[in-house]
């Protein structure tokens, strides 16, 4: 056996290892002097690191462990967000709202309700439950329709990010009927090198048409994408003034 | 010297780590108050772990709180089937070690303030026959801050490697199993790190076996 291959084993040996092996290892380092050096110092390391005092954390670490756990739990059964569905000039929207604010808008593309409310679930990670349209709702989608200025008050973008909620807050800047790039919007919020993190913004924007992510087009001024499609893109435009392009 | 081997394994302590405890059964780990009763029975363990890996009794602290809450929202995602299939040591080992890699990502290698680990009460504690002297209580102190630095100036995956097998004392195929990593290379990080650790704490390590008592100086 050569010394490397018994070197291999020094740690085997020290565990539960066959006979042979044990006899093996223990016929070289009788006969390898050098060997039994290394091994000594091999074994001094080890002894000397299981020596080493258990450390105790703090007594209330459990505590602070279960503390955090219940923070969690608590935020583990959100608010839910009430599905409905309302009758505007654009046709059937989806709209889900949890206290009295708006927190998802679906133009009906003719899809089930069913993937309406897992894009909610999965989108604002909230159960969906339905319901009927409140008066308040009603109410704030006809002044949209009639003035297209949102309402931000009447809006929550709470489940987003700090920057998703900057870039729609900064499309709502843009007047109805007109149109400003990805790179405007990114410039705006302080973040001028975020010109295509702010067209995923807008492609995950959960309440389309009150913040108007179809007035955010690409640099060359072409329309360039949405989620409904270029056609509905260029309608929503028209319907709110828009001359130019298409 | 003509120390043979085995008499010096007869004579020197083997070593233990902690002893094994039975895994908790996972079936009823799902919820909150049966998850208390995981952070209590393993906060101790994976906090020794984290500190080895850190040298940092605030670090340490932070990464066991963290680890737990990202097991209990991964137990919460989990299938039952599962659940019932989780090794829960290993795994959360595992996952401690991650939340160190993570936090220590970008940082430079610790300067550890090295009294602040030799813990003098728990060498205390430790001892079998009768208060030890002060002096020793100093000797002793000295000789962990040497090793604990020691194993701070490993590269992060030997310093696991070394810690789970020599302090956690776990086996190899558990190893393996915390790192994801095949038996082979465990086995041969474990190795590295022990001749590293020869390296820097000097070759005088092991040598100071006499005659019927075991007597481990490093100096």
């Amino acid at each position: 056996m050569r010394c490397r291959d018994v070197e291999a084993m020094w740690d085997e040996i020290r565990g539960h290892c066959t006979a042979s092996v044990r006899d093996a290892v223990d016929g070289h380092l009788r006969a390898c002097p050098h060997c039994q050096d290394l091994y000594e110092q091999f074994e001094g390391v080890a002894y000397c690191l299981s020596c080493l005092p258990q450390p105790e954390p703090s007594c209330d670490l459990t505590k602070k462990v279960v503390e955090h756990i219940a923070l969690i739990k608590d935020r583990v059964r959100p608010e839910p967000i009430v599905l409905t569905s309302v009758q505007t000039p654009l046709g059937t929207l989806f709209v889900g709202f949890k206290e009295q604010r708006i927190a998802y808008v679906g133009i009906d593309a003719g899809g089930d309700i069913e993937a309406v409310r897992s894009q909610i679930e999965h989108r604002l990670r909230r159960p969906v439950v339905a319901g009927e349209p409140p008066e308040w709702l009603r109410a704030t989608l006809d002044d949209f329709f009639r003035t297209w200025v949102v309402d931000e008050s009447s809006v929550d973008l709470s489940d987003l990010t700090e920057f998703e909620q900057a870039a729609l807050r900064a499309t709502a800047q843009i007047p109805p009927g007109e149109v400003r790039s990805y790179s405007w919007v990114a410039d705006r919020i302080g973040k001028p090198r975020a010109a295509r993190a702010v067209g995923r913004a807008m492609a995950r924007n959960p309440v389309p048409l009150l913040y108007p992510c179809h007035r955010v087009v690409n640099a060359a001024g072409d329309l360039h994408n949405y989620g409904y499609g270029l056609e509905m893109k260029a309608r929503i435009l028209r319907m709110e003034g828009h001359n130019r392009g298409s | 010297m003509s120390a043979l081997a085995p008499l010096l394994k007869e004579s020197m302590p083997q070593v233990a780590g902690p002893k094994p405890v039975p895994p908790t059964p996972l079936k009823a780990v799902a919820g909150a108050d049966s998850f208390e009763r995981v952070v209590d029975e393993y906060q101790r363990r994976l906090y020794g772990f984290a500190l080895r890996m850190t040298g940092n009794r605030e670090d340490a602290e932070e990464i066991v709180q963290d680890a737990f809450v990202r097991a209990y929202r991964a137990l919460g995602k989990m299938a039952p089937e599962q659940r019932a299939e989780l090794r829960i040591q290993p795994w959360l080992y595992t996952i401690t070690l991650n939340v160190t890699r993570n936090r220590l990502r970008g940082r430079k290698p610790t300067n550890v303030a090295l009294d602040a680990l030799a813990d003098p009460d728990a060498l205390l504690r430790g001892a079998q026959e009768g208060p030890p002297q002060p002096e020793t209580i100093v000797e002793q102190n000295a000789e962990v801050a040497l090793v604990e630095k020691a194993l701070l100036q490993l590269p992060m995956h030997l310093r696991a490697a070394a810690t789970l097998r020599f302090i956690e004392g776990r086996s190899h195929p558990e190893i393996a199993e915390i790192l994801h990593q095949p038996i082979g290379t465990v086995k041969s990080h474990v190795h590295r790190a022990v001749r590293v650790l020869r390296r820097i704490l000097g070759p005088q390590i092991g040598r100071t076996v006499t005659e019927g008592e075991t007597e481990h100086a490093l100096s």
